[in-house]
């Protein structure tokens, strides 16, 4: 099935999810795009696992349960090239409603994984009186820690160290860049817990909360995607 | 998209797990409120499609989509569906007030016109129970008044509801894909008309496989058991018989059916290759009372399966039937349905596959797709009680099949096993372990080349439970003390470290039996346990066996009464539901069995069951020109 040198080509698409689909777990999440990518007929190639293939994706960030997202990474390995625009219309029309491809590139020349790319994230999280809670926590520059126990073992985890920028502070929203990927992932939920704790954010308000994962940054991507070049990735 | 919106909304689904079970936004899911609602209020009925249990369960099954489909394709109706909440977002709902409300548009169950609930097993009524009073509506039919929205029921389980007769305003006895729509159509007329809710049962109770328990009522002797059923409602039938697809050719394949966005427990599509079955195990009721058998020509399977494949990208197909390698064509549709799953990495299922017909060229070619386990099901340990239960396989073929599977590298091996059933004995317990520990050996003789590797066998058992219409309606069921010496038995047996033994709950079985063949005095039993708290009974984790021995104090014997040995001539609960097979093929049939003699499939003659009369798929006269009255079989 290979064509041009059997060279399987690899292409980053970027996804946005709202409305039901952001409280899909992240295997499901995976799933519905398998399916959304038979359904479009994309010529996706699978792993050579004899017992067990899979289509190759992987997706920059794991998307957590509530999260919804603008521009997430993901990556396809493909049989062959496709023309791009009317196969990823296509692919559009095939999700369920809320889940769109926003934006497309081929995937950086690096035996990297993608996951192992991803550095920050861009988030905004709307909820009432949420910039005081958020201000009132980070003040001092201290280091804020929230314990996570995690397949039975509890470590603390610093949120400050994590938010890496702040972008605006309203009333009600916030907008910032934290850590993701491998090194410094910032959990959402453990910052709610540290704005309820240390910022009076209501419990409730916490659990209602809004968030959007607006973008994602990657080393490397940039070279391929020259309309999202973000100079302050370290 | 707007209740995603609502922070109220986001904190309660962050407040339970697995909240993909209650947002909908599936592929296909459909939502036509706007158009819906701009009709007139008498101009639309709108449908609520309960399952009383999780999403993931509610969503494996094909029945959901057969009515979805089939009640939208009506502008004039609109469908929704709603499931029974796990026990979080349950307690949630009552400590905030908040009433059950429908995935599609969110709105109160108590809002709609119809709520319909598809029942497919017994431990799911508390279930039902629970959902209607989360929505603030009334449990018992008689509470509720003409506001109320109407409660129906159908399913598998629909030919014994009687424990449920309470709840039920009406029941919709055998195939709903066609029945349902009219009797739902015969609502909106009856709501131009402005009639009660009285008017509108009276009204439909004569159309096939509508039954109203309101209109008959038992009359039971001192000794419990039942004197007679009258008919109350002077014009209601004296008997009501199931409605029936009759060309299943025509019955409508939902090619678009909502594709779930979670992982649910049957995460595949489906098609459903006949219904009905020839075969006439004696314990299965499904088995009987989707009779006749009725196949879908391979043009039409072959069709559907395209658009399936095309319209949800999932990689699995499942055929569904009762006995799928009894499809008359099975080589020719297998043949068909490879090349096109080959190709997109699709895997094909054969569930149901019966080892007489189990043809391994088949087989291997299905193993291309997908190199599963091998799972038969011989349900008794010897020839003797696989004779009584008229389960005709024998074990020469279960040899040579296991051989030939061995040979060609499977290396898991399921087998299914019933124990109590009528008759047994401890020789036929040991005689599992014998079956098993001699295709141990079949796979140890083979030379080391030939074989798989390794071999992993599962045996695993349920208890035998008498259902209705079935010739074993009259047997008891053994007591808790019998299954727990059985099991042990059985345990003790299976040593090889090869083979893993699971064997079913024995508390869940002794209900799931009691309410099986139930009469309508179980209706305060069930109401009883849900209010103690019973409640999605069909998960190890919530049930709870001392609820229900409480409840069933109210009866006198308690579940000893209902698990017994049925008199000869005791009338049933059922006995004025007519599923086409007769008592009289029944008592037959018991007899055989107690003789240990085996009855013929529908394929080899007719043993007149009674369905002859609807003369259709294997009962057409041009399948048995030989078929007489008094069928194949010398009494």
């Amino acid at each position: 099935m290979l064509n041009e040198n059997d060279v399987k080509y690899r292409l980053i698409l970027y996804f946005a999810r709202r409305g039901a689909t952001v409280w899909l777990a992240h295997l499901d999440n995976m799933r519905l795009f398998e399916r959304a990518f038979n359904r479009a007929g994309w010529p996706i190639a699978w792993t050579e696992d004899a017992f067990n293939p899979r289509p190759i994706l992987v997706f920059g960030l794991p998307v957590g349960v509530g999260i919804e997202t603008r521009r997430d990474p993901v990556e396809v390995t493909l049989e062959q090239r496709i023309e791009l625009k009317p196969m990823v219309e296509r692919l559009n029309r095939s999700f369920p409603r809320g889940v769109e491809i926003v934006d497309w590139g081929e995937a950086p020349d690096t035996r990297k994984s993608l996951m192992s790319l991803v550095k920050s994230a861009d988030y905004m999280i709307e909820a009432p009186s949420i910039g005081q809670a958020f201000s009132r926590t980070f003040e001092g520059g201290h280091p804020v820690l929230i314990s996570w126990t995690r397949k039975g073992r509890t470590s603390q985890v610093d949120i400050a160290s994590r938010i890496f920028e702040t972008y605006v502070v309203k009333k009600d929203s916030i907008e910032f860049k934290g850590g993701a990927g491998s090194d410094l992932h910032l959990r959402v939920d453990l910052l709610l817990e540290a704005l309820v704790r240390d910022g009076g954010l209501s419990n409730d308000d916490a659990l209602g909360a809004r968030v959007v994962r607006k973008r994602v940054h990657c080393d490397l991507l940039p070279r391929c995607l020259p309309g999202s070049l973000d100079k302050r990735l370290e | 998209m707007q209740r995603f919106e609502s922070p109220q909304f986001r904190s309660i689904l962050r407040s339970v797990a697995k909240p993909a079970r209650y947002v909908g936004g599936e592929l296909y899911a459909i939502d036509k409120r706007n158009e819906f609602f701009s009709l007139r209020e008498e101009d639309r009925v709108h449908f609520a499609f309960c399952f009383p249990d999780l999403y993931e369960i509610a969503m494996s099954n094909l029945a959901i989509q057969i009515i979805y489909a089939a009640l939208n394709r009506d502008d004039h109706v609109f469908c929704e569906r709603c499931f029974a909440p796990d026990v979080d977002l349950r307690s949630l709902l009552r400590k905030r007030d908040l009433p059950l409300v429908s995935i599609e548009t969110m709105t109160p169950l108590s809002e709609f016109d119809i709520i319909g609930f598809s029942l497919h097993y017994e431990l799911a009524y508390t279930a039902v129970l629970e959902m209607l009073d989360l929505a603030g509506i009334p449990l018992r039919a008689a509470d509720r008044n003409d506001s109320d929205p109407l409660i129906v029921a159908g399913g598998p389980i629909a030919c014994n509801l009687e424990p449920m007769a309470s709840f039920f305003d009406l029941i919709l006895l055998g195939d709903g894909e066609f029945q349902l729509p009219k009797l739902v159509d015969e609502y909106r007329e009856h709501k131009v008309s402005k009639g009660s809710k009285y008017d509108f049962l009276r009204r439909v109770c004569h159309m096939d496989g509508i039954y109203v328990p309101a209109f008959y009522e038992p009359r039971y002797r001192d000794d419990g058991q039942i004197e007679e059923i009258s008919v109350v409602e002077p014009i209601a039938p004296k008997s009501v018989r199931k409605a029936i697809v009759r060309d299943f050719n025509l019955a409508p394949i939902a090619t678009s059916p909502i594709v779930p966005n979670m992982e649910v427990t049957h995460d595949r599509m489906v098609l459903e290759i006949f219904r009905g079955c020839a075969r006439g195990c004696r314990f299965c009721q499904a088995g009987f009372t989707y009779r006749p058998l009725r196949e879908r020509s391979p043009e039409t399977l072959v069709d559907a399966a395209e658009k399936l494949i095309d319209s949800t990208g999932c990689d699995e197909m499942g055929l569904l039937s009762l006995s799928t390698s009894d499809y008359s064509n099975i080589d020719g549709l297998t043949r068909a349905l490879l090349p096109m799953v080959e190709p997109r990495h699709i895997n094909l299922s054969l569930p149901s596959l019966r080892l007489d017909a189990f043809d391994f060229d088949l087989a291997e070619r299905i193993a291309r797709t997908r190199r599963g386990g091998l799972t038969f099901a011989p349900e008794a340990g010897t020839q003797r009680l696989r004779d009584v239960i008229n389960k005709n396989i024998s074990e020469d073929d279960l040899f040579d099949t296991a051989r030939t599977a061995f040979e060609n590298g499977w290396d898991r091996l399921k087998l299914y096993f019933m124990l109590g059933l009528p008759t047994e004995t401890d020789e036929d317990v040991e005689g599992i372990v014998d079956l098993t520990m001699r295709l141990l050996s079949v796979w140890r003789d083979l030379p080391k080349e030939r074989r798989s590797k390794r071999l992993f066998v599962t045996v695993s058992t349920s208890f035998f439970i008498p259902k209705p219409f079935t010739p074993f309606q009259w047997e008891r069921q053994i007591s808790i003390n019998e299954m727990r010496e059985k099991q042990q038995r059985l345990a003790d047996g299976l040593t090889d470290r090869r083979i893993s033994y699971r064997w079913h709950d024995f508390e869940s079985s002794v209900i799931e039996a009691v309410l099986a063949r139930g009469d309508r005095r179980l209706s305060d039993v069930i109401e009883r346990a849900w209010r103690a708290g019973s409640y999605l009974d069909a998960w190890h984790e919530h049930f709870d066996y001392d609820i229900w021995l409480d409840a069933l104090s109210l009866i006198p014997g308690g579940a000893d009464f209902y698990t017994r040995e049925r008199a000869e001539d005791e009338i049933f609960p059922w006995e004025h539901l007519d599923i086409g097979v007769t008592r009289r093929f029944f008592e037959r049939e018991r007899r055989r069995s107690r003789e240990g003699r085996v009855s013929l499939s529908c394929f080899d003659g007719c043993s007149a069951c009674g369905c002859s009369v609807w003369q259709t798929g294997v009962c057409s006269p041009s399948v048995h020109d030989a078929c007489s009255d008094n069928g194949g079989v010398s009494c």
